[in-house]
């Protein structure tokens, strides 16, 4: 088995465009006169790690349904890769290059570990019903490819070769986890969200986790952004920290500013500082 | 022993609960129905049969728990006999009072019956030591091994089974001049004791030797060399094919009618597969497809239908699956944002519709209302083909067959080809989870279409198939029932198994046709088997490999070193 299987240029992002992967510009988002988010604005470089904090209920969730185009801003505009994206669906955002994990893992149950990584290569394959009926050598081809593809991402994930016939909901937690990332990878995507990766994991974990999404970066040139609630996951692996609390932005910068901005103290730390 | 304590409540409790279902049984008529087909000639009937089978069955469950051998045979001792003393109870109080004028089924030659031709008093008598004597049996098939268990159920399924056929298989041995074998089998509609011996005794063997034979059979098949083995297989499907061709001409014309509605409820339980099993769309209106599929190509295709235009059967299939699609197209798009129980309320309203509309008076001048459409032309163009070198003359239900085993295979093809390909895969996703599906990429706008299109355009050529076999269509054939029947012939096969469709259709409409008395309690054995199905074996009889798992992972043990998840993130990358 090759371990270089999987080639970073194929998951390159353009180096040659715009110096932002993602622009979201004045982003408002209301739910019957509820205001969720309200003027965001937040960019990502490219292959960079990002993070947006924010105590429960702050509207990241809210904010990162509208960059995966769950939800339509009330007002503002998104662009991702210098396409405009505001409004988009989800599986047109998807395909244009991003790919997210749920903070609450939501595979697909009743699937192997296999289909659900076979899923997620859904937006790079071209197979139509009719090539799939008529059994073309096309289909075949791109049918082998994607399951090679989808062994070796399960193996760059780090699940053992014996699980990828296991129905998803019959995995270990720790195993889920992974087996999400490996589906967010099948797409090759430029922009990885990760939303809450470390809920429910013991420290050690937490740090295999923080690691392991250092390398995604590295050697795969991925750009991140990662929702967390728990400051401390955050600080050691993102070069840029947004918080968000009661809907708006309140700071922005590196992790040694943002653990020492006033506000976010006030806002956010200042009870655990005290704690 | 309070273990055996609480087995003895449990057995009264089962026995009472057994009582009323052979009381239910009873009371529809179900019992006396088939009081008429012996199945051992002066021996038992299949109505009596009947009636045994609820307390041995609930005595083979009572007596499955439990370590020592007294008290399981005694709970099923004692279950049989509470169940007999309800019927026995029920005997006596009703040849007392006349209940007929409310249970209108309980008439004095069902009385006679459940009394074994005696007085109402030695016949609760009997009635209770023969349901005491089956609880026991049934407990005692419980405690002996399987290896003698299994023989034995499968000798007695033989000859319940052998039995059944008796009204088809008499003739066609007569036919092919095998007179002695059907005079040593059958005496007065069933078998006699000694055939009935002979094939307890058969089947019994059977069912130890096969499971040896095929073992054997597979290891040298897996130790042959590749090429050997392709072989084989080449051998094997040559065999079926040569199987499925002939078989009408083995059955004869009566079980090929029945093949022929096997054929096309398996063609429409594929489609409606798809839309199902796949992409998890419950649609209960999956009638109209084969609607539009048989009006269509009776307009088309008779030269005395509104258009009269008389277009040859293969040409007009074209055009009937195109419109077939559509139509999937115009249901499945209004109701692309509903979930589950509204999907299935509203797509129950559009097969209605769609009867509704067949049959109006506004759209009469093209449908031709409740007369439908007449003068549908046979599908090769001529009633009668004759087959030059076998002599076989194929007509009516033996010509149809053919067509629509051919539609069948595509079908299964298609259907198959579809399931492990990138369309398969996000149904099944967009099954699981529709947000995630499309999160993941999924446009689960055109692939609920397409799932509806698909499963529409197979539907259809049931449809059309059976226009040309019935030589008309009446709106009529197109009702509820239609589309309840397809999907439980799905859910007892197996969601999503296609052999396992096969099997569905053949127990749910084979059956029912072979045997006539049925017909009257077709829709009651069908939500007991539905009922049965769900509490034994929710996978299905055939199920799905994966499906399999997914409901039985609970009996599976737990894999050691299935780790508790540390994050190892593959160490030689």
């Amino acid at each position: 088995m090759e371990t270089h299987a999987i080639d970073p240029q194929a998951m390159m992002g353009d180096e040659g465009g715009a110096r932002l992967l993602l622009e979201a510009h004045k982003v408002t988002k209301q739910f019957e006169g509820l205001t969720a988010n309200r003027d965001i604005d937040f960019d990502i470089p490219r292959n960079a790690i990002v993070a947006i904090i924010g105590p429960n209920g702050a509207g990241k969730t809210t904010f990162f349904n509208q960059l995966t185009g769950i939800y339509a801003p009330t007002s503002g505009s998104i662009s991702f890769d210098g396409v405009d994206i505001t409004g988009m669906q989800p599986h047109e955002v998807a395909e244009l290059g991003t790919a997210r994990t749920y903070q609450n893992i939501r595979l697909f149950q009743n699937m192997t570990a296999i289909a659900n990584v076979q899923v997620g290569r859904h937006v790079r394959m071209r197979g139509q019903w009719f090539h799939a009926i008529f059994g073309t050598p096309s289909i075949r081809r791109e049918e082998e490819e994607v399951l090679q593809r989808a062994r070796e991402l399960l193996e760059l994930v780090g699940l053992r070769r014996r699980t990828e016939n296991e129905l998803a909901k019959n995995l270990s937690y720790g195993d889920q986890r992974r087996l999400e990332v490996a589906r967010a990878l099948a797409s090759d995507p430029k922009l990885l969200l990760l939303d809450e990766p470390t809920a429910g994991m013991n420290p050690g974990e937490t740090r295999q986790m923080t690691d392991f999404i250092g390398r995604l970066r590295r050697e795969l040139r991925l750009t991140i952004l990662l929702i967390e609630h728990d400051m401390k996951v955050v600080m050691g692996v993102s070069e840029r920290i947004t918080v968000l609390d009661y809907g708006e932005k309140i700071a922005e910068g590196e992790p040694a500013e943002i653990r020492a901005n006033p506000r976010v103290i006030e806002a956010y730390l200042g009870k655990q500082a005290t704690a | 022993m309070r273990g055996s304590a609480s087995q003895l409540r449990r057995a009264i409790s089962l026995g009472l609960i057994t009582g009323a279902v052979m009381l239910y049984l009873v009371a529809v008529g179900i019992v006396l129905a088939f009081s008429a087909r012996n199945t051992i000639t002066g021996v038992v009937t299949l109505g009596r049969l009947m009636l045994a089978a609820p307390p041995l069955a609930a005595g083979y469950v009572v007596a499955r728990r439990g370590t020592d051998l007294a008290p399981r045979l005694v709970a099923g001792l004692l279950l049989g006999a509470v169940s007999g003393v309800i019927v026995a109870a029920a005997l006596l109080f009703a040849s007392a009072v006349d209940i007929r004028h409310i249970l209108v089924r309980i008439s004095p030659p069902l009385l006679a019956f459940l009394a074994f031709d005696q007085d109402a008093s030695i016949g609760a008598l009997l009635n209770l030591a023969l349901a005491a004597a089956l609880g026991l049996i049934g407990a005692v098939a419980a405690v002996v091994p399987s290896r003698v268990r299994r023989p034995a159920i499968t000798g007695v399924i033989g000859v319940v089974v052998i039995s059944m056929l008796e009204p088809f298989l008499r003739p066609r041995l007569t036919d092919f001049k095998l007179e002695g074998v059907s005079r040593f089998l059958f005496t007065h509609k069933g078998l006699s004791i000694a055939s009935a011996i002979v094939v307890f005794a058969i089947f019994a063997v059977g069912s130890v030797a096969w499971p040896r034979v095929r073992a054997r059979y597979r290891a040298r098949v897996a130790a042959a060399d590749p090429g050997t083995q392709a072989t084989i297989r080449g051998v094997t499907l040559l065999l079926l094919i040569v199987f499925l061709l002939a078989l009408p001409q083995i059955a004869g014309s009566f079980l090929s009618q029945v093949l022929v509605f096997v054929g096309l409820y398996t063609l429409l339980a594929l489609g409606l597969n798809i839309v199902v099993g796949y992409a998890g769309l419950l649609d209960l209106g999956y009638v109209a497809f084969y609607a539009v599929g048989s009006y269509l190509t009776a307009l088309l295709t008779s030269p005395i239908s509104s258009l009269g235009v008389g277009l040859p059967f293969w040409v007009a299939l074209p055009i009937v699956i195109l419109g077939a699609a559509v139509t999937g197209l115009f249901i499945g798009a209004p109701v692309l944002r509903l979930r589950g129980d509204y999907l299935a309320i509203v797509t129950l309203g559009f097969g209605e519709i769609a009867r509704l509309l067949f049959l109006s008076d506004a759209l009469k001048p093209w449908f031709g209302g409740t007369q439908g459409i007449l003068g549908v032309p046979p599908l090769f163009g001529v009633a009668k083909v004759s087959v030059p070198i076998l002599g076989w003359q194929l007509t009516g239900p033996t010509l149809t067959y053919y067509p629509l085993l051919f539609f069948c295979v595509i079908a299964a093809i298609v259907a198959t080809r579809l399931k492990y390909s990138r369309i398969g895969r996000a149904w099944n996703a967009m099954r699981e989870d529709e947000d995630v599906a499309q999160a993941t990429g999924v446009n689960v706008t055109n692939y609920k279409l397409l799932a509806f299109a698909l499963g529409a355009s197979v539907g259809c050529l049931g449809g059309a198939v059976f226009a040309t076999h019935l030589a008309s269509v009446f709106p009529g054939t197109f009702n509820i029932l239609v589309s309840i029947t397809v999907l439980s012939i799905i859910i007892l096969g197996g969601m999503g198994s296609i052999p396992g469709v096969v099997v569905g259709a053949l127990a749910l409409i084979g059956l029912p046709e072979l045997l006539r008395e049925f017909a009257e309690f077709k829709l009651l054995v069908y939500g007991g088997v539905l009922v049965l199905m769900m509490l034994l074996r929710p996978e299905g009889l055939l199920p799905d490999r994966v499906r399999q798992q997914e409901l039985h992972e609970a009996d599976e043990e737990e894999e050691p070193g299935a780790d508790g998840g540390a994050l190892t993130p593959a160490e030689q990358g």
